[in-house]
């Protein structure tokens, strides 16, 4: 089969306008089902990055925005099981003002962050420096990029939450290619707060990891025992669940993403497949030469399978890199929003752009399936009569 | 003399497989348009018409949306009186203080979400807010434990539905009413006494915000900039509709993205309808020959393929228009709206529906296809000369 590579090569330049349009379309259909892809794929990601961690929250069993006493961290941290606990606090820090916050922000506590999340891959100078310096900040990889910031760089951030404006200095990345998040001291919201005269007393959540897998349900189960009948009663879930339940929501659109990838994919095999027929209709005569000559009916089936299939592949490949030119554009203008979360977190793995050749490929091979055996298996008596 | 209409309907009849699978693949590219933009658009506009421009919404200063606002009692009490807010047939101004919480509902597939829940007084509320009106059952009574629900809220969520108990917060509520506010963001909240919902969340300040009603004539900015101004109290006043068309911005993003995928799908059919042309031009080409040797124009023949692409599109328009309205009720009734996220990060429960703007978006992008697709293989055709063709035929 390989030696007719040639023929079929040339095959496919006979009609190069046509060739051109439908490996244009096939390209573009191709990017587009890429890119629609790594929307769902986002979260996807983000879930399965977090499935196996041992880590917690605990947040007030009436929500996320009803607030803890920030003395639940160190009850927290005593419960057998805990190996480290830190809190968020919502801080709604926008970095430019008029566009509200287009990263999510929280204060921590700078100590903890280390042992909680040891398996980010946080540098251990950045933590150092996070823990040192009160106006320091870590910053997701996906803000630091969409911002261009670099480590060292200082920016202010609006809280729309508190009546403060804080000046902080970027010391490290939380290098997660999706990771919108920006985590600042708690310390030094207290402090800024103080010096308003204001106290500063609530936490949104504690965060905190479990020495074993195995003893996470056990450990939940302790600690929203222990504040039940309390001032705030808390409802513990692992990270995989509470962020599955902050995304739920997406739900929807994710359906719609879904349809319309279909969509796309179907107009793939529809243009192929119009493709196909058209240039095996126009080659009928010649094919019933060829037979004439000797060739074998499935030989010649093989040869336009093979035709559709590389127009197919080599307009797939192109359409794999026009997804990676136009992810990185969709990131520059789009980055985290909290409408889509991280559906627009764009991010191209490789998994996604195989599946696209893959897919190319395969709609190649059936597309070219239906005409390439009618036209092969007409008899030749029949086609040389009504050709010539 | 053009060449008659039915000369290109039944040319389009003679080569089935290809037209149908052209036509399928307009209708598919239009219905994804179609049903994306009816998405986007169904948000927008459902944050775009919530508020009226005659209210202003009174907020800390700095505070990005309701939800993370705080006010203290004092600064309604330093407002009450200023001039140019409405006043009631007793003389009271027309003032709505109210508190957002944020608490997690079930969803009936057993999702958790956060619902915004606001506290309201119920006499004032229904003054400022006179687009909402009680659908179902009556307003609550305050102090009694009883709340009201948006349309959007009642089909979603457990125990949301009228005369059930809503669980949420610290408390159970009992589901008195249900409202519509004619498609608005109000839609998706949950409406209880302001005073019962600020302990059962232990909120150190009472309220949120404060809705203004204008007073007929007077001048709102003015009204505004008093408030903003007012020493006592860190506040900022803006007009409604300003602060819901601040919370779609980021739905203007997601627009430019979807309209961009929606352009590309689009050459991607214009190459298939052009190769599809270019086919029929080339099988034909001594129909084409002898057209012109009877007398047709290169005008008329130019014009009789265009036809012919043009009439591929709208058949595809109709199809792919059709399929995404029936698409976009069946989806929206099946997940009981479609959720999106909120900047207060609550749920906004979108009713997808594909409206007129979607429709005519989608009808230009096919217009587009069709004479894109068609030109240059018409081109083609009439560039042809009638002796050459005959001949090669």
């Amino acid at each position: 089969m390989i030696r007719f590579l040639p023929l079929v090569w040339r095959n496919l330049g006979r009609n190069k306008t046509r060739s051109l349009l439908t490996g244009a379309a096939i390209a573009l259909a191709i990017a587009l089902v890429c890119i629609l892809r790594t929307m769902p794929a986002g979260l996807d990601n983000l879930l399965a990055s977090i499935a196996k961690n041992n880590r917690i929250s605990v947040h007030n069993e009436a929500g996320i925005v009803y607030a803890l006493p920030y003395s639940y961290l160190q009850k927290v941290r005593s419960v057998p099981g805990v190996v480290a606990a830190t809190s968020w606090t919502w801080f709604g820090g926008a970095f430019e003002e008029e566009k509200g916050v287009t990263f999510p922000n929280f204060a921590v506590d700078a100590d903890s962050i280390g042992p909680v999340y040891e398996d980010l891959g946080i540098a251990p100078e950045a933590l150092e420096a996070f823990r040192r310096q009160r106006d320091a900040v870590l910053v997701g990889h996906q803000t630091l990029e969409k911002y261009h910031w670099k480590v060292g760089d200082r920016v202010t951030l609006k809280s729309t939450v508190f009546p403060v404006d804080l000046e902080v200095q970027i010391v490290g990345e939380i290098p997660l290619p999706n990771d919108p998040r920006v985590w600042l001291q708690r310390e030094y919201l207290s402090q800024a707060l103080e010096s308003q005269g204001r106290s500063f007393d609530m936490i949104n959540m504690v965060w905190a990891r479990v020495d074993q897998p195995e003893r996470v349900n056990d450990v939940m189960r302790a600690i929203d025992e222990l504040f039940r009948n309390s001032e705030a009663e808390t409802a513990s879930e692992t990270e995989k669940s509470f962020f599955g339940n902050l995304f739920g929501n997406l739900q929807g659109f994710v359906t719609v993403i879904l349809i319309v990838t279909g969509m796309v994919t179907l107009c793939i095999v529809f243009i192929a497949a119009n493709t196909a027929s058209m240039s095996i209709r126009e080659r009928v005569g010649e094919l019933a030469v060829m037979k004439a000559l000797g060739f074998r009916w499935n030989t010649l089936f093989w040869l336009l399978i093979l035709e559709t299939a590389l127009l197919a592949a080599v307009s797939g490949a192109a359409g794999v890199s026009i997804t990676l030119g136009l992810a990185r554009l969709l990131k520059s203008v789009a980055g985290w929003s909290p409408q889509l979360g991280p559906l627009a977190s764009f991010l191209v793995t490789s998994a996604i752009l195989v599946q696209g050749l893959f897919l190319a490929l395969v709609i190649g091979i059936v597309s070219g399936v239906v005409p390439s055996y009618g036209a092969s298996r007409r008899s030749v008596a029949a086609t040389l009569r009504e050709v010539f | 003399m053009p060449l008659p209409l039915s000369y290109s309907v039944r040319s389009l009849f003679a080569r089935r497989l290809r037209t149908a699978l052209t036509v399928g693949v307009i209708a598919l590219v239009v219905v994804a348009t179609t049903l994306f933009l009816g998405l986007i658009s169904s948000l927008q506009r459902t944050l775009r018409t919530t508020g009226d421009p005659r209210n202003l919404i009174v907020m800390r200063k700095g505070s990005s949306n309701d939800g993370s606002s705080q006010l203290p009692l004092e600064a309604l009490q330093n407002i009450r009186f200023f001039e140019g807010i409405a006043r009631d047939p007793a003389g009271n101004p027309v003032i709505s203080p109210e508190l957002i919480v944020q608490p997690f509902f079930l969803r009936k597939d057993g999702g958790r979400e956060n619902v915004l829940v606001r506290g309201v007084e119920p006499a004032a509320a229904l003054a400022v807010h006179d687009e909402v009106r009680i659908a179902e059952g009556r307003i609550f009574e305050p102090s009694a434990g009883e709340a009201i629900v948006g349309r959007g809220v009642a089909g979603r969520y457990r125990g949301a539905q009228l005369g059930e108990t809503l669980d949420f917060g610290r408390g159970k509520w009992k589901v008195v009413g249900i409202f519509d506010s004619g498609g608005t963001s109000f839609e998706s909240e949950v409406w209880v006494d302001v005073r019962e919902l600020a302990n059962d969340a232990k909120r150190t300040f009472p309220y949120s915000s404060f809705r203004i009603s204008a007073a007929p004539g007077a001048d709102i900015e003015a009204l505004a900039r008093r408030i903003g101004d007012d020493p006592r109290h860190a506040l900022e006043a803006q007009p409604e509709p300003a602060y819901y068309a601040k919370q779609a911005e980021s739905a203007n993003t997601l627009y430019v993205l979807v309209v961009g995928l929606a352009v590309l799908a689009g050459i991607g059919a214009v190459f298939g309808a052009t190769n599809t042309l270019y086919a029929a031009v080339q099988a034909r080409t001594a129909e084409i020959g002898t057209l012109r040797a009877i007398g047709f124009s290169r005008a008329s023949i130019l014009t009789g393929f265009l036809v012919e692409s043009l009439l591929t599109a709208f058949v595809g328009f109709a199809i792919g228009g059709a399929l995404a309205a029936a698409l976009g009720f069946g989806i929206s009734r099946a997940l009981g709206g479609v959720g999106f996220a909120a900047a207060t990060f609550t749920t906004s429960v979108i009713e997808l529906r594909v409206g007129g703007s979607d429709l005519f978006a989608a009808f230009l992008l096919a217009l587009a296809v069709g004479l894109l697709g068609g030109f240059f293989p018409a081109r083609r055709a009439a560039a042809m000369r009638p002796v050459e063709a005959l001949r090669k035929a």
